[in-house]
């Protein structure tokens, strides 16, 4: 176990030395925040109406429900990118053959690889918030922080299933998952990001009941907006558990298999 | 007895057809029809250099990936220090130092220390060893200042360098070189050699299975020569035995009269 976390941790270092190389788009990535939060807020100041409130949860507006929608979102982009990413990298630099001929095993070069985007996704989370907190009245101030935690950990067990059942596609295809896109699409609709599932149609809310990123999002804004206690969002952290539980094993079993196909078809590192 | 360093044992390996368009996405499915590795049976033993001999094709490469666990087995079995590499990957690789002869491999944006140090850590070795061993290699392979330059500054022949001191790193029981010394100028290439044959075989008692198309490295540092010809192993003995047998004066007339091919006139009148 100690072992696993020190090869994480490694994996880690590699990234975050490699993206010190490039110092400016820190500074960039920080300054599109800004604009992004900006844009969000006068959207919100423009659409606020009575109407629109009484859709909102309790005590929300618009601008705090769409930004926390809007940068959440990210985790499940994130999710979806990184396991299959750094895959292709790796393939596509050569770096693969060296790193599966090293006594740490795929699974952890592949979780290794996606610690530094999911910490990069958490950092950009961060400035988006502080932004929001600094200049447009984002209120942080009652959020219950280990809700927090406790959110962005079930999430992130949740969607890693989805990102690494992503990969095996890749490493058995060749190519992006198409899935992905049409998960991500309709998961941008549906999941509750800008606005309430509630107002959907009832087969679109069928669809966002069985999407872990309506469940993310409820309990993000729970726990963010609201200060709601862990028993309070005990369900959607629940259902995220049971989505880690089903996704993870049957999504590891899936890269398993691709991964003794493409050693047996010898296209493991072929594009 | 002991246990040999490599044994092959009636080594099969077959390819699915390489499909395009639209037919590739049936290619993870598809059986194999191409036979790239033919009942091949072979040992290495401790301390023993063997080359891999043969034309473009022959399966030298695809031998190679088997055991270094890249590639399944279609039949037959492969083993590294008495752990099979099927059934125990894991256990092989810990055996291994394996330089797959491309001037790919590392993290461009990363200095060669960052990348053989990431390396190192994931054959857990300690960052003390690390740099000791880079310090040493180093020294010896006249890495000099390179090794704190990013890669992608770095000509093909200084990567292969890199590479093949990042198989020599963890100190491995076996190493499996294809061709190491492709990229290299003839002074680096000779330097290597020697140091191959004086301090990693005779000094630390390693194996070596690599797959060359220099004949002079082959004479140097084989103490047999494996012939593959389409998959198939078809002469197994020292140079000086391959010579008698073929009633040769060079490994390259060898070469062309155990393959069926003419020899061609000047490689005839070629002397040893």
């Amino acid at each position: 176990m100690m072992r696993t976390l020190r090869d994480l941790l490694l994996f880690f270092q590699r990234d975050l030395r490699i993206a010190g190389t490039y110092r400016s788009p820190f500074i960039l990535e920080a300054i599109e925040a800004l604009f992004g939060v900006a844009l969000f807020y006068y959207v919100a100041r423009f659409v606020d109406s009575p109407e629109l409130r009484q859709a909102l949860p309790q005590g929300n507006t618009y601008f705090a429900y769409a930004l926390v929608g809007f940068v959440f979102f990210d985790y499940l982009n994130a999710a979806l990118d990184s396991f299959d990413r750094s895959l292709l990298e790796a393939r596509d630099t050569g770096t693969l053959e060296p790193l599966l001929v090293t006594q740490v095993s795929l699974p952890v070069i592949l979780a290794g690889s996606a610690v530094y985007p999911f910490a990069a996704t958490t950092l950009r989370i961060a400035v988006y918030l502080g932004w929001g907190a600094a200049l447009f009245h984002f209120p942080l101030g009652g959020a219950n922080w280990v809700g927090v935690i406790a959110v962005l950990l079930a999430t992130l067990l949740a969607f890693s299933g989805l990102g690494v059942l992503s990969a095996a596609y890749l490493l058995l295809f060749k190519r992006g998952n198409p899935a992905k896109w049409f998960l991500l699409g309709i998961s941008s609709v549906v999941g509750g990001m800008l606005f309430p599932v509630s107002i959907l149609p009832d087969w679109l809310q069928f669809i966002a009941s069985i999407n872990p990123i309506t469940y993310a999002l409820e309990a993000m804004r729970a726990v963010l907006l609201d200060g709601a206690s862990l028993s309070a969002i005990s369900r959607p952290l629940l259902v995220l558990l049971v989505f880690a539980a089903i996704l993870l094993p049957v999504s590891m079993a899936a890269f398993a298999w691709a991964l003794r196909r493409t050693k047996t078809t010898g296209t493991l590192t072929h594009s | 007895m002991s246990v040999p360093a490599i044994e092959i044992d009636s080594l099969e390996k077959w390819f699915p057809p390489a499909y395009s368009g639209w037919r590739a996405l049936l290619q993870p499915f598809t059986a194999p029809t191409s036979p790239a590795l033919r009942g091949i049976s072979l040992e290495v033993a401790e301390g023993e250099a063997v080359a891999l001999l043969g034309a473009n094709g022959a399966g030298k490469t695809t031998l190679l990936r088997v055991l270094a666990t890249l590639l399944l087995p279609t039949h037959g079995s492969a083993q590294i220090a008495g752990h099979d590499a099927v059934s125990d990957p894991a256990a092989v690789r810990r055996q291994l130092g394996y330089h797959a002869g491309r001037d790919l491999g590392f993290y461009s944006r990363l200095t060669g220390r960052q990348n053989l140090r990431f390396f190192g850590r994931l054959n857990h070795l300690s960052d003390a060893t690390i740099e000791e061993r880079t310090r040493a290699l180093g020294e010896r392979f006249q890495l000099g200042e390179a090794l704190d330059r990013q890669t992608r500054s770095l000509s093909s022949g200084t990567i292969q360098r890199l590479s093949l001191l990042r198989a020599l790193l963890h100190q491995p029981k076996v190493l499996l070189l294809d061709e190491p010394t492709r990229s290299l100028d003839a002074i680096a290439a000779s330097d290597f050699r020697r140091f191959l044959r004086a301090e990693v075989l005779a000094g630390h008692g390693t194996s070596l299975l690599f797959a060359s198309h220099s004949l002079p490295e082959i004479e140097l540092l084989a103490d047999r020569v494996a012939i593959l010809q389409e998959g198939a192993l078809i002469a197994l003995d020292t140079p000086a035995g391959l010579r008698a047998k073929a009633g040769a004066s060079s490994l390259e007339q060898v070469f062309f009269r155990l393959t069926g091919r003419p020899v061609p006139p000047d490689v005839e009148a070629r002397p040893a």
